[in-house]
């Protein structure tokens, strides 16, 4: 299908948030400036499990500049626990920690001083007694019988545990001519943003609310804190007219809010608690998921998946924030591109002496895509099938859409041949094959990738309530405001903060787009959580969908208004008056036209001119809810969840050292489509972007902790991010199949890469080292691992 | 991360950076590019009640020729190192060496006296200088001092330096025409320190390896010399069965460690590994000129 006319969507206009970013003018935590702010720091638990016997911070009060010190106690008297997302009554969980601490870097106690390194100093005075306890670092050993117990009044250190059939499993394993299995071992990571975390809070007297900034990306904050304060939440302003400096899903700062904005009622100073970037790897709860799978794909002889049988494990960390909820939301997408008849998916959520896992890009969907993946490279194994032709025969065909999945969605749109053939042509694939043959009989190890992924996006949360039933989320919504001033200029109002996505550029696209102006003349401001726009910051791939459905609903109002408003001044019916190039006019051409800004003046200033009852002044408000959303799972677990799926084929080309078991990129090639791409130059960085992240889990990145629970990845010389040096050129091509549930014909494209590259990384290893017998179960493939696998297989 | 209250002070001579190391009583930090002392500061894992900035002091970070040595003072930047045209002429494995030495900013502002002061046993300098069989050279409150390079690196961290005492010079035997020499280093990331790395500098006469030194990084506790390798190649004809088998000799000469970057038996693989391909890079290269820029 032809991509329809735009004149400003899908074209490559400027990039309005470029500007600040670059010439150095983006506004984060860290350059909020009150007068008098004063600092926080937090004394770290050396233990990873310990019981604290006793806490003193009277010396620490008398240190030059502290205003004030606090422990875990102070929280437990004056606040409410923190919101946890399953339902866990007896894990209380404080950003303090009250009578034990549960993972190495917990905070035990706070200090408020005048400066930072003021507070520090007053740190060293603080006197805390601990009982050290056998601590877990591993989820399966926290499950095992005789475990010590985290959360004694809980019982036990699962979370969660639960369990779903679709379909005719049993059966389907039984008809199966084969079936491959496997474990798989995807270890915890994250995005890791440049920016740590940081709150700035003040009590505004003059107001009588309190004010917050926050480095985050949390929905529903202000009613967290409320909760934990037990505070009203419309007397607490969350400002949005700030920049994040990353996120990627992880900066939710739960409890790093609560103790921010505690310390600020309490003392009624203006005072910011940032982050550095110890505590932010040891005890941001930024790490993303971390799990055991046991993977079982039915097949028949040719190839057919039939059947999915999936356990996870999932490493939860000591308490419970957002991140096991990423257990669930592959079921939105559970068989990926394929055609998989019936699926069994169990999993436990399990608390081990860990910082909390919270969400990571695909929420989920990346460790998810990985077992799929890997299965189909196995299967094709096993098979004696090519891994292409294994995964064409499976991909479900553009004839079938809407699919119907066996968990309930229904995936909108696509053509996965289209993309996976433009991949292949992209790649020259017929010729790497004969390259790698000719490079292999000089005993070189070149390894071709493939992997496919389904994207789910447009973020619908029903999901949550199959892990934790009180959570009944069947509405996401996403709110715009529309004004047009006297002068007929136009502002929109958006209800977040950015995380870094170029939304202002795609709300100025689209009302270019509607209003027939350029972008360049479209304000974009960012109102604050009192403002009466209903947001859920940018999560689950959600925005290009359902912001710009609220831009253009809001706009739509505003024109039908303006409309209505010309009509009546040019003495016709509404019906018979359309808009174009900047002025009102009768469709057939005939008569007089209304400029905009006549238009805009009438419906400020000259209520003569407007038809009677209507009401003055041009503002809507337009909130976006999920196409095919506000429902919650049936008895089976099956939901209509995510509205649109985006897909991607990814071919990167590698070559191992057998001897050193060192990985390099010779190429890397993607083919991707995300519906109409709204702006094609953001659609390419968030995939380029994706797959850097997706290297760096395939390749590098680990947050370790020793066998004691001692966390070993605090700092950038332990946790390795992938630089430019190891990210490859990456060669990139667009398929366009328009999603019916927008307007423009537009999905989501924030996560795609991070969820493919992962998968087709570790299938171009192992096809690299596949002539020494090696199986890749087992990210990230680090040289030492890779050596060690290569020599047991040469043992074999 | 906010290091604890220090003075700083910025003498123009080393004399005076002596008096004020000496007045401090062990309370006091020498400071050079501070790309390892900072983030030891900031975490405070450094808690001195003083700085010493070497910065200011004339002539530390002169670079120059005398009587067959090259002479390269204590605060030259690993940038100058890695671009020195005396250097790259007269040591370039050690501007090899540098050049594997982090990023450009690092480099830029770390100091070659820093690295060896700081004894980290994967930093890539003090290897090169170990196979050139070079001399340091120290001020301290009892005068001047020198070690021979393979006297000083006592431990992890740990050098023949002791408490006042201010390393102001290195110095490196200049390349003779029969020489060759060879860096190969295997790290995570580029610009890493080193999982394990190889110095190589060998003369070679008609054919025969006369003399070799092999200095390895990353797999013990300080850079060391592969003493068995050495033995069984100096006097030598070249033979691929000799070199090939050096590999084996190593055992007895590194104590590789384990941490979340490798674990020791990776480290010892990739030791061998990279040995016969530095061996023989730096045979070949015998005769090769070095560039004069
Ligand atoms: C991101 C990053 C990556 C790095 N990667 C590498 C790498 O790959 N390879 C590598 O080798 N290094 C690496 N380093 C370390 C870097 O090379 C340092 O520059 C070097 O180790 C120390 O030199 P400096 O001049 O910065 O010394 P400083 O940090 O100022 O001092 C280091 C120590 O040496 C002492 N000292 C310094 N000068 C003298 C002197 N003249 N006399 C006596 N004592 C002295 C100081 O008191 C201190 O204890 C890296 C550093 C960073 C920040």
């Amino acid at each position: 299908m032809a991509n329809p006319p735009y004149k400003w969507i899908s074209q490559r206009v400027r990039v309005r948030e470029d500007r600040r970013f670059l010439t150095g003018q983006g506004r984060y935590v860290g350059d909020i400036r009150l007068a008098g702010m004063l600092e926080v720091a937090v004394l770290a638990s050396p233990y990873a499990h310990a019981l604290i016997k006793s806490i003193d911070v009277e010396d620490a009060i008398k240190q030059p500049g502290v205003v004030l010190a606090i422990t875990g106690a102070d929280l437990a008297r004056d606040t409410d626990p923190i919101p946890q997302f399953l339902d866990l009554p007896r894990v209380r969980w404080y950003s303090l920690a009250t009578d034990r601490v549960r993972f190495a870097g917990e905070g035990v106690a706070a200090v408020v001083a005048t400066s930072r390194a003021a507070a520090e100093d007053a740190l060293d005075f603080i006197k805390v007694e601990y009982e050290p306890l056998p601590a877990l670092a591993d989820p399966e050993a926290a499950m095992a019988p005789g475990a010590p117990v985290l959360h004694p009044d809980h019982g036990s250190n699962i979370a969660w545990q639960g369990a779903w059939t679709w379909g005719d499993v049993d059966g389907d394993f039984r008809r199966a001519d084969r079936v491959v299995k496997t474990r798989l071992r995807w270890s915890r990571h994250s995005g890791v943003p440049l920016e740590t975390f940081g709150t700035v809070a003040a009590w505004n007297s003059r107001l009588e609310l309190l004010d917050v900034w926050a480095s985050h990306q949390a929905p529903a904050l202000s009613a967290q804190i409320s909760t934990v304060l037990r505070f009203p939440s419309n007397r607490i302003r969350i400002h949005a007219d700030l920049d994040v400096g990353g996120s990627y899903g992880a900066k939710r700062g739960q409890k790093q809010i609560a103790l921010t904005t505690y310390l600020a009622m309490r003392t009624r100073r203006p005072l910011r608690y940032l982050e550095d970037r110890l505590e932010n790897m040891a005890a941001g709860d930024g790490h993303g998921p971390d799990r055991v799978f046991d993977a079982e794909l039915a097949l028949s002889r040719t190839g057919e998946c039939l059947s999915l049988r999936l356990h996870t494990v999932d490493d939860v960390g000591a308490y419970v924030g957002r991140g096991p909820l990423q257990i669930a939301k592959c079921i939105t997408a559970i068989v990926g591109p394929y055609r998989i008849g019936s699926v069994r998916y169990s999993g436990l959520a399990v608390m081990t002496n860990k910082t909390n896992q919270n969400p990571y890009r695909g929420f989920g969907q990346s460790p998810h895509n990985f077992v799929l993946e890997r299965l189909m490279d196995m299967a094709a194994t096993e098979l004696g099938l090519d891994r292409v032709e294994i995964r064409r025969r499976n991909l479900i065909p553009p004839e079938a859409f809407p699919y119907l999945i066996p968990s309930g969605s229904r995936y909108d749109s696509g053509d996965y041949p289209a993309v996976l053939d433009k991949a292949l042509a992209l790649a020259a694939y017929p010729n790497l094959l004969r390259f790698q043959a000719e490079a292999r009989s000089q005993g070189r190890c070149i390894g071709i990738g493939i992997a496919a992924c389904i994207e789910p996006s447009g973020a619908n949360t029903a999901f949550f309530a199959l892990m934790n039933p009180k959570h009944k989320t069947s509405l996401v919504p996403e709110g715009a405001r529309v004004g047009v001033d006297s002068r007929g200029k136009i502002t929109v109002a958006i209800g977040f903060a950015s995380t870094g996505q170029s939304h202002e550029t795609m709300v100025s696209q689209v009302i270019a787009e509607v209003m027939d102006i350029a972008p360049e003349e479209v304000a974009v401001i960012r109102a604050d959580s009192l403002a009466g726009i209903p947001s859920v910051p940018p999560t689950g791939s959600r925005m290009s969908l359902m912001l710009s459905g609220a831009v253009l609903g809001a706009a739509q109002k505003i024109l039908a208004k303006m409309k209505r408003i010309a009509a009546h001044n040019l003495g016709v019916d509404p019906e018979t008056v359309e808009y174009a190039g900047g002025v009102f006019r009768r469709k057939d051409g005939s008569g007089a036209g209304l400029a905009f800004a006549e238009v805009a003046l009438i419906a400020h200033t000259r209520k003569h001119q407007m038809p009677p009852d209507m009401e003055g002044g041009l503002s809507e408000l337009y909130v976006m809810e999920v196409p095919g959303g506000g429902h919650l799972p049936d008895v089976a677990g099956r939901m209509q969840s995510y509205p649109a799926y985006t897909f991607s084929v990814h071919i990167p080309v590698v070559e191992v050292n057998p001897r050193t078991g060192e990985v390099r990129f010779l190429d890397y090639f993607a083919a991707h489509d995300c519906g109409t791409p709204i702006h094609p130059d953001i659609v390419e960085g968030m995939v380029y972007g994706g797959i850097a992240q997706g290297i760096g889990a395939a390749l590098f990145e680990k947050f370790v902790y020793a066998e004691d629970g001692q966390f070993l990845s605090s700092t950038f010389m332990d946790y390795l991010l992938p630089s430019a040096n190891e990210i490859p050129p990456i060669k990139m091509v667009e398929h366009v199949t328009p999603g019916p549930h927008h307007p423009f014909g537009a999905k989501g494209t924030a996560e795609g890469g991070y969820l493919t590259a992962p998968a087709a990384v570790a299938s171009a290893v192992e096809d690299a080292l596949s002539p020494l017998g090696v199986r890749v179960t087992e990210l990230p493939m680090t040289p030492a691992l890779l050596l060690a696998l290569i020599g047991n297989g040469r043992r074999r | 991360m906010k290091p604890v209250n220090f003075d700083y002070a910025a003498p123009e001579s080393v004399a005076d950076a002596i008096r004020l190391l000496v007045e401090a009583r062990g309370e006091a930090k020498i400071i050079a590019g501070g790309q390892s002392l900072l983030p030891l500061l900031n975490m405070r894992m450094a808690r001195p009640s003083l700085l010493v900035d070497l910065a200011r002091i004339p002539g530390l970070d002169e670079v120059r020729l005398s009587d067959g040595w090259l002479e390269i003072g204590a605060m030259t930047r690993h940038a100058v190192v890695e671009a020195h045209p005396l250097v790259r002429r007269h040591a370039p494995l050690l501007a090899a060496a540098a050049s594997f030495v982090a990023h450009h900013q690092v480099r830029n502002r770390g100091t070659i006296g820093g690295s060896t002061a700081h004894a980290d046993p994967a930093a890539e300098e003090p290897l090169a200088l170990l196979a050139l069989d070079s001399e340091l050279i120290a001020e301290g409150p009892d005068g001047a001092a020198k070690w021979p390079i393979g006297a000083f690196f006592r431990g992890p961290m740990t050098t023949a330096l002791a408490d006042a005492q201010v390393l102001v010079k290195l110095r490196v035997p200049c390349r003779g025409p029969s020489e060759g020499w060879a860096f190969r280093e295997i790290s995570r990331r580029r610009g890493d320190l080193a999982l394990a790395a190889v110095a190589v500098w060998l003369r070679r006469e008609d054919g025969i390896c006369r003399d070799l030194r092999v200095a390895l990084g990353g797999v013990a506790d300080r850079p060391v010399r592969a003493k068995a390798a050495e033995a069984a190649l100096r006097g030598c004809a070249w033979e691929p069965q000799i070199v090939d088998k050096t590999p084996a000799l190593l055992e007895a000469d590194i104590a590789p460690g384990s941490d979340v970057h490798a674990t020791a038996d990776y480290r010892r693989a990739v030791a061998r590994e990279l040995l016969v391909h530095a061996l023989n890079e730096a045979w070949e290269r015998v005769g090769e000129l070095s560039p004069h820029c």
